[in-house]
């Protein structure tokens, strides 16, 4: 236990990469440099890693590669599911929604 | 923008630089040098031009270049060790000296390239500079309980009290339905406090923050725990940090009995107080 964590609230050590990435890949500076990946690229990158980290744990469960195949930036198929995953994940981190009501 | 390096095949040793950031030259000393080049994987360099200060490793354009970049971040093994590496790279310039942190993948096809940059947007970097110069950014991240939400914050509501009573003293299946509406009310009620314990911690630390911002709340997937979010901001602090935390520590002993617990993160890089583009001089 941290000296901190008598003051009342946790200190988180070591970085959670969800931390790490709300960061590197969404802010910072952006720069004409001569390569960069463009915005666009970086919006679609933030998302799939998101997504990856977020199904990592189900997909570790069930023994496969969670990111081999992903078709994610070929653009070609996976999209509209993969939108519908991500919305998913939108509604439940987003702002207040409906109050749930408890099942049992 | 294409400069005739862009459209030059490459060659299969070819070198570009991967740039994270770019500090200060007075705050940048020669045993930071030396640190940062012991002590990665990657070899980091100090790429001093005028007053500024790029930390930038030489890179295998094989590797970064635009034809194989995008197969690259398919890759989430070779992601995640990049990205981390950015992150660790600043941090250990973060100990020594204020840094203005690139976006993940800033690459110069060579040291030409990374200099004029540097010298053509100086005055723009120094500003962004100056103004995280002996500061830090900080996360603070609230989650609530909701069992010691609605067994103390909860009761604090009258109709919440009310049905509480009726409850305890209803029988057979008028206790059901009256149980079922206290769920409701209380989730509701639940509901209603985020969003009011979310403004009370972001202007309660904003006042011992220079600045400081809400940022998208994460899924427990993301954040790692059970319980909902109901806060996750981003501070610039002094990099003492000492006024901050006091802050935060006083806070965590008010809020905590209305089921609130807070985590703090970093010192970061000041990501979240740089300008995200350069506008062009």
């Amino acid at each position: 236990m941290s000296s901190r964590e008598l003051e009342g609230y946790r200190s988180g050590q070591p970085a959670q990469l969800a931390d790490v990435l709300e960061r590197v890949l969404d802010k910072g500076i952006v720069i004409a440099g001569d390569i960069q990946i463009n915005l666009l690229d970086i919006e679609l990158l933030t998302v799939k890693i998101r997504l990856l980290i977020a199904s990592a744990d189900k997909a570790r469960e069930m023994g496969i590669d969670w990111w081999e195949g992903d078709a994610f930036l070929s653009k070609k198929n996976g999209q509209g599911e993969l939108e519908q995953r991500l919305r998913k994940l939108e509604e439940s981190a987003g702002l207040p929604t409906a109050p749930k009501e408890k099942s049992d | 923008m294409t400069t005739p390096a862009a459209t030059a095949p490459l060659r299969r040793n070819d070198l570009g630089w991967y740039l994270y950031g770019v500090a200060a030259a007075d705050e940048t000393s020669v045993p930071l040098g030396a640190r940062l080049a012991a002590g990665a994987a990657q070899k980091v360099e100090l790429v001093a031009e005028g007053s500024l200060v790029g930390v930038a490793s030489r890179v295998s354009l094989q590797e970064f270049d635009e034809p194989t970049l995008p197969e690259r971040l398919r890759d989430a093994t070779w992601l995640e060790e990049k990205i981390r590496a950015h992150e660790q790279v600043l941090e250990r310039v973060l100990e020594d000296a204020s840094v203005v942190p690139c976006r993940f993948c800033t690459v110069y096809r060579s040291e030409v390239e990374l200099r004029r940059f540097l010298s053509e947007r100086r005055e723009t970097l120094q500003a962004a500079l100056d103004r995280v110069r002996g500061k830090v950014e900080v996360g603070v991240k609230a989650f609530i309980d909701s069992d010691r939400f609605t067994a103390g914050r909860a009761k604090q509501n009258d109709d919440i009290r009310q049905l509480e009573t009726q409850v305890s003293t209803a029988e057979g299946g008028r206790a059901y339905m009256e149980r079922r509406r206290l769920e409701q009310l209380v989730a509701s009620e639940l509901e209603r406090f985020r969003g009011e314990a979310a403004d009370r911690i972001h202007t309660h630390l904003l006042a011992a923050a220079e600045d400081g911002l809400a940022l998208p709340l994460q899924t427990p997937e993301l954040s790692g725990r059970d319980e909902k979010m109901v806060f996750n901001g981003a501070y610039l602090v002094t990099a003492d940090r000492g006024a901050f935390e006091d802050a935060l520590a006083s806070l965590a002993r008010d809020i905590r009995d209305d089921g609130v617990d807070l985590e703090l993160t970093g010192p970061w890089p000041a990501y979240n107080f740089v300008p995200v583009e350069l506008s062009a001089e």
